[in-house]
């Protein structure tokens, strides 16, 4: 295991080879961030509520979506299109290593890095603007909470693979994932709190994978779902975690076949 | 059991045309007209633990295809590939720890970081113990001279020093089997001559299986006892080198320098001219009649100097796939 270890430490000391794309990297990360917080702080006028969302939720969520998504949705395994289509895969499958498992310790590497920084960002703002912020205090609602994020990041990190494999038969890897990340952005609720939605539209978004990488972590978060509602969410994105979990090996095996490692 | 084993190996690839420019990509795009491409079209050999065989070819000839589906990178079409009693295409990780493939084009370094880091990696990945680690890592610094580049990122070195790298981290393990497709590619001549020595003294000392490709007939002369020899994805050739040689170019080559000038018509009574511009001859000449040959040459010419040469071994090659076409 110690290997998979060596991995995320070596990813972690790669991003910080570049220390200026990594600074531009976090600073943009802060103007995101610090644009959707002032958005939500004009709409909601103080103490009053927006389509049942008091100011302090909205802003906790908002907030919240920044960490979870340093959390779930930072990950590596943009590269592994690449890998394919200029044959440095083989370098992967020539050693004695398990795929998944590398391109997992990267995510963990670059995640690791990830929180850490959006910890500190985020503490500091919190100290500059002392936002109205609400804090969960029950400890079983915070593992939930816990949980169901690192469930999500399991399910991201599979369909993230899934996308990369498109280049065993395409050259094309680019172009799926655009879309991929335009709708997630939506659907995931990072921009707003799906539940303002309609109720029927959000029925259904409630049955895809995608409500359970940002949304779902974040509502347990802040206790507005029931224990029941709770495990149904984590039935459903466990089964879609199970589920994409093995279509990327099925696509893997399938994909391997085809390989022609071409380019090197 | 023998190390390696091919019978009837194919690999046949799919690929799609396009005509050069703009036009050329948009019929590309509307309809593609898709080919197979026979890279590795039924070839059968066995190599015994061991043997260091050279594997010949031009470009395209399948070298690197049969290469990749001695590794387990690809799958075969048809034919059935087994290396030290493994499927490669399984990857079991038994075999995987004991071969390489080492391409003079490969990047297994991790670009931002220095060389030490993979290695250390590498080492963990195939599970080497940390004295065994120290002793292999001294021996390959010290043999290809980059102690003081260890610490360097990758990105920083020069080709050369990144192809030793490279070499080096594909080698910690000790490899028991040695895939070695181009391995002097980007290496001056001095780095080339230590890394022939190198292979060579790797294949007697831990009794390891090689089995090289390379441009450079050099390479393959100074190394190979045995050679394989393909084109068009099929063997034209399996055997020891100078059975090659007697086979594709049963003559001689004679060098004379002559003491002073003669009607070339002389020469020419004497044996086939190579060349002449005096005041050297070069003659070719059977192989059997070399002695009575040079006997005369030293009869009736002013001779000066005189030397007897096999054939070069680039001539001989180029023979055979000329005549092959």
């Amino acid at each position: 295991m110690y290997k998979y270890f060596l991995v995320a430490r070596n990813t972690w000391d790669e991003t910080l080879a570049y220390r200026l794309n990594f600074v531009m990297w976090r600073v943009r990360t802060i103007l995101q961030l610090l644009t959707m917080y002032f958005l939500w702080l004009a709409i909601i006028p103080q103490s009053s509520s927006f389509l049942s969302y008091s100011r302090d939720l909205m802003l906790t969520y908002i907030l919240g979506t920044s960490l979870i998504s340093s959390l779930v949705l930072s990950s590596r395994t943009y590269e592994v299109g690449d890998n394919i289509n200029n044959g440095t895969l083989s370098n992967f499958l020539l050693r004695p290593i398990n795929f998944f498992l590398y391109h997992f310790a990267r995510d963990a590497g670059d995640k690791a890095m990830n929180i850490f920084f959006s910890l500190g960002e985020l503490t500091i703002l919190y100290l500059l603007l002392r936002p109205p912020i609400f804090f969960q205090t029950n400890i079983e609602t915070l593992l939930l909470s816990l949980f169901a994020a690192l469930l999500a990041l399991l399910l991201y990190f599979f369909i993230n693979l899934l996308l990369g494999f498109i280049g065993f038969w395409s050259p094309e890897v680019w172009a799926p994932r655009f879309i991929f990340i335009t709708i997630l952005t939506f659907f995931a609720g990072g921009l707003f709190p799906l539940d303002i939605l309609p109720k029927p539209i959000f029925s259904i978004i409630e049955l895809l994978p995608f409500t359970y990488l940002l949304y779902f972590p974040l509502k347990i978060y802040l206790g507005q779902l029931m224990l029941s509602e709770i495990f149904k969410g984590l039935m459903i994105s466990g089964f879609w975690t199970v589920i994409f979990y093995f279509i990327a090996r099925l696509v893997w095996q399938k994909g391997l076949r085809i390989y022609t490692a071409y380019g090197r | 059991m023998k190390t390696i084993e091919v019978k009837n190996l194919k690999k046949f690839y799919q690929i799609y045309k396009k005509d050069a420019g703009f036009w050329g990509s948009v019929k590309s795009f509307a309809v593609r007209h898709y080919e197979e491409v026979k890279a590795v079209d039924g070839i059968t050999f066995e190599i015994e633990e061991g043997e260091l065989v050279g594997f010949i070819g031009p470009n395209g000839a399948g070298k690197t295809t049969t290469l990749k589906c001695l590794s387990g990178l690809l799958y075969p079409t048809d034919g059935t590939v087994q290396v030290l009693g493994y499927a490669p295409y399984e990857r079991k990780t038994e075999f995987l720890k004991q071969i390489s493939l080492i391409m003079g084009q490969r990047n297994q370094l991790w670009w931002d970081l220095p060389p030490m880091e993979t290695f250390i990696l590498n080492k963990e990945i195939y599970e080497v113990e940390d004295k065994k680690f120290r002793e292999t890592l001294d021996e390959l610094v010290e043999l290809l001279d980059i102690k003081d580049i260890l610490k360097i990122p990758v990105k920083r070195l020069s080709l050369g020093q990144r192809m030793k790298c490279e070499l080096i981290s594909s080698l910690l393990h000790s490899p028991r089997v040695l895939f070695l497709d181009e391995p002097t590619l980007g290496l001056d001549v001095v780095m080339q001559k230590a890394l022939r020595e190198f292979i060579s003294e790797y294949n007697k000392r831990y009794h390891a299986t090689i089995l090289l490709t390379s441009h450079y007939m050099r390479d393959v002369e100074a190394l190979c006892e045995r050679v394989i020899i393909i084109n068009h994805g099929k063997i034209l050739f399996d055997g020891k080198l100078n059975a090659l040689v007697k086979k594709y170019a049963p003559h001689r080559i004679v060098r004379v320098v002559l003491g002073k000038r003669v009607d070339q018509k002389e020469i020419e009574k004497l044996g086939e001219i190579k060349t002449f511009s005096y005041p050297e001859v070069i003659l070719t000449v059977p192989h059997k009649n070399t002695g009575q040959i040079t006997a005369n040459i030293l009869k009736s010419l002013p001779v000066e100097d005189l030397t007897i040469e096999e054939p070069d071994i680039e001539d001989v090659i180029r023979i055979i796939f000329q005549d092959a076409k």
